[in-house]
């Protein structure tokens, strides 16, 4: 069997939702083994957004975005805010080199399980904590989700349309931006420990993450002393540059051109090489300047064909262009086939469908979709008498104490 | 320079533009030593990108002054055959590699990860673009517009009246280079297991096809279009951008959050209303629902909500300015901003630690100079002679 690079790693993981379970996915992928727990009625909310109608039998074990973020882990159930779900927690801290929560900041501690309580039973534990607003600070109190992090770094109020107001990324995106940062944070402090033997406490505040995904504008403000301008899909030097109507039903295509080269291209693909001598547009200036009349004359060319086709066409003649790709047109996509990113997964109640595959491609340690996400406390035996040594009379007691479960209790999410 | 998180760790980076440089950043900011080697004469492109602050590095503009900050910077021409042996020297003494050629523009040049890892088969070698190295747009041109258009994000941005549109800044680079410093420190993970050097291919193209939220998931399974639309600002009544007296706030209420939001709304009869009180009935009733909403928000002021919010816990937030974000009380406590002192560019802020630390430093340093430490690096690091730098500037090759 392949090795994968986070072999021998276990991460004990009390993420929910998107941030943190996109984070541990992403270390599942590589070869960690992620043991997720949830509590009886304390669930991963992402369960109950199946989209699923009502008379269908455990839905919470059909959710597709629960299934598409918690693959490649194991899932068990414990109720840590009892005294043994807490003791049952700590001894599986002792187990694991990596801990990974995206709790409100003040969660753990009311739970008693710290950093200074997990490094007593594991003294090189890495924990991993990722509230919105950080663990200290005059606001840490205050709880934000992933669409809060793009507004809160000031993204949202220079996004969408030059001539419109501040508009929304289309995903929750500070989710996809911390996941990724908090799982690189983890591989960081892996191998700071490989150096040092010591583990670490990462501390992630989401808000503070996304300041880096516009660190620029920071800086440009500093710069020129005003807010930087809302382009919507235009550029500060180059045109054309914009997404043009293709034919079909909302259907588009991005171009951009910048060089003279390019544009020289962008006129013999579409069939007017004496553009390139028209005043308006014969240097970069100019065509900045008389990007709207220059729009016009690229939109009633793609207009006239599909948005595969224009942008396969501008792309053979050197300028760079793409089909704005929609959902079902990027799980149709040649490319993405080509390069086998979808990954056919069978779920064991779930069903049989196409997954997109690990974005870290790896050429000696290909990741592959190993295990299906967990239906609700699947391996609630693997944790508790494998790992943890319990017997089977034990887990019973645990059982009708409410400690574990093996159905769901209602929770607040639904 | 302290202790750095990732002090022992020494990358190659042969990246320009913003998605590889954005990689490379993250392991110089935690402290790694990032030798960033640029073309003689003209270095990357993103230092002519403005604004450009008068007196400060002339060299470089705003995107460059940010995206390369503690690299060294070298010049070397690797498509000379010195150029590309003192390459392939550097690499002896660099853990990775990180390139964002288009693809196959290294192994043309004979640098490509066979020729690396003959002489150090420990390098693990990165390559970030938009499609990567193999599959049908392999050899397309990129740029952060048409990345973002091929990554499935963009058709969910925007109004079903208008185009699909792309946020603000490099997002599609940034996601790309990101998910390149996750992937390369898990390569550089590996050689400890697998005891050699990997070859890591990143497509942002993947990269954003992975973080569609529940949309993709969904259609992937349930096979239906019904979230694949854009919706604008607007995604329900407890989900979205919604204006405000003087701006705009963001709410984003999971059902748990409910009853804060109705206090916040001085609305708490909607929590016994049989058209609000559970998550089914306002999914059923989101005219309504919405309603509510936008007649609040509108005769409310963004400070008030803030405050009520902040009072209630509940999950709405101001959207910002840059020049507000600057201000906020929260982060100039926490320093989320850093300043480089003493240095030409001591006015400007930059984003802080992107995740703090128990132990390994974050430290910000400036973007170097194009050529600013040839001597540091030829010289100290490689052991050439001074004379030697010369001839090689004479000829070209640095």
């Amino acid at each position: 069997m392949e090795r994968l690079p986070l072999d021998g790693i276990r991460v004990f993981d009390l993420s929910k939702v998107w941030a943190g379970p996109y984070c541990t996915r992403l270390l599942g992928d590589m070869g960690a083994e992620v043991i997720k727990v949830e509590g009886p009625g304390a669930w991963d909310l992402l369960r109950s957004l199946s989209l699923l109608g009502g008379d269908i039998e455990r839905r919470y074990n059909r959710s597709a975005f629960f299934n598409h973020y918690n693959r490649n882990k194991y899932g068990c159930i414990i109720d840590f805010s009892q005294p043994k779900g807490r003791e049952l927690a700590l001894r599986l801290v002792e187990l694991s080199d990596v801990v990974v929560e995206n709790y409100r900041s003040d969660v753990l501690q009311r739970l008693g399980l710290t950093y200074e309580a997990m490094r007593e039973v594991r003294p090189d534990v890495i924990l991993v904590s990722m509230p919105s607003h950080g663990l200290w600070g005059p606001e840490a109190d205050r709880i934000g989700y992933g669409t809060s992090m793009e507004q809160l770094a000031g993204l949202t109020s220079l996004s969408g349309y030059a001539d419109g107001g501040p508009l929304k990324t289309g995903i929750s995106y500070g989710d996809a931006v911390s996941g990724s940062f908090a799982a690189a944070a983890t591989i960081a402090a892996l191998l700071r420990r490989r150096w040092t033997g010591r583990g670490q406490h990462i501390e992630l505040a989401q808000w503070e993450t996304f300041l880096s995904m516009a660190g620029e504008f920071y800086l440009e403000r500093g710069i020129t002393g005003r807010d930087p301008v809302r382009r919507g899909n235009r550029h500060s030097s180059m045109a054309p540059h914009g997404v043009y109507r293709c034919e079909g039903d909302d259907s588009w295509v991005a171009i951009t051109v910048g060089s003279d080269a390019e544009f020289a291209a962008l006129c013999r693909v579409i069939g007017q090489p004496d553009l390139v001598r028209d005043e308006r547009f014969a240097d970069v200036v100019s065509r900045y300047r008389n990007q709207d009349e220059l729009d016009e004359v690229v939109s009633a060319w793609t207009r006239e064909r599909s948005h595969y086709d224009a942008a396969a066409q501008l792309q053979e003649a050197g300028v760079p262009a793409m089909p704005v790709l929609t959902i079902p047109e990027l799980m149709a996509d040649p490319h993405l086939a080509a390069r086998g990113f979808w990954e056919e997964t069978t779920h064991r109640e779930a069903g049989t469908w196409m997954m997109d595959g690990p974005p870290w491609r790896m050429s000696l340690s290909p990741a592959h979709v190993r295990l299906p996400a967990p239906c609700f406390a699947e391996h609630n035996d693997y944790v508790l008498r494998d790992l943890l040594g319990l017997s089977e009379d034990e887990v019973s007691e645990l059982e009708r104490e409410g400690v574990t479960a093996r159905e769901p209790l209602p929770g607040q999410d639904e | 320079m302290p202790d750095g998180l990732l002090s022992e760790i020494t990358i190659l980076d042969l990246t320009e533009g913003a998605s590889g440089p954005f990689c490379t950043k993250l392991f110089a900011d935690y402290g790694a030593r990032v030798i960033k080697v640029e073309r003689p004469g003209r270095g990357d492109p993103a230092r002519r990108v403005g604004p450009f602050a008068p007196g400060s590095n002339p060299e470089a503009g705003a995107l460059f002054l940010y995206l390369n900050t503690g690299k060294s910077g070298i010049t070397l021409d690797i498509s000379t055959p010195t150029g590309r042996g003192l390459l392939l020297d550097l690499a002896e003494h660099a853990d990775a590699l990180v390139e964002n050629f288009p693809p196959g523009h290294l192994d043309a040049l004979g640098l490509g990860a066979e020729a690396l890892h003959q002489r150090t088969p420990r390098l693990t070698v990165t390559s970030v673009s938009a499609f990567g190295g193999g599959g049908p747009y392999a050899g397309y041109r990129s740029t952060d517009l048409t990345a973002f258009a091929a990554g499935g994000q963009m058709s969910i941005t925007g109004t079903p009246d208008r185009e699909p549109v792309t946020n603000a800044g490099h997002q599609a680079a940034y996601q790309a280079g990101l998910h390149a410093f996750g992937a390369t420190l898990a390569g550089l993970y590996s050689v400890g297991v697998i005891e050699a050097g990997q070859q890591i291919e990143i497509a942002g193209m993947e990269c954003m096809a992975a973080t569609l939220e529940l949309y993709l998931p969904d259609y992937a399974y349930r096979k239906t279009d019904m979230l694949t639309k854009r919706r604008g600002n607007i995604y329900s009544g407890t989900l979205g951008v919604f204006p405000c007296a003087d701006g705009h706030i963001g709410v984003h209420i999971m059902v748990r959050n409910f009853a804060s939001f109705a206090r916040v709304m001085d609305a708490e009869w909607m929590l016994e209303d049989e058209r609000f009180r559970d998550n089914r009935s306002r999914l059923m009733n989101n005219d309504e629902m919405l309603a509510q909403v936008y007649v609040w928000a509108a005769a409310t002021t963004r400070d008030e909500i803030a405050r009520r919010a902040a009072e209630e816990r509940c999950s709405l937030t101001p959207i910002l300015s840059i020049s507000e974000v600057l201000e906020q009380p929260h982060l100039q406590a926490r320093e989320s901003f850093r300043k480089l002192d003493g240095t030409s560019e001591g006015r400007l802020s930059y984003p802080g630690p992107p995740f703090r630390t128990g132990e390994g430093e974050w430290e910000l340093r400036p973007a170097p100079r194009l050529g600013e430490h040839n001597a540091e690096i030829f010289v100290e690091l490689l052991g050439l002679k001074q004379g030697d730098l010369a001839r090689l500037r004479a000829t070209g090759a640095i």
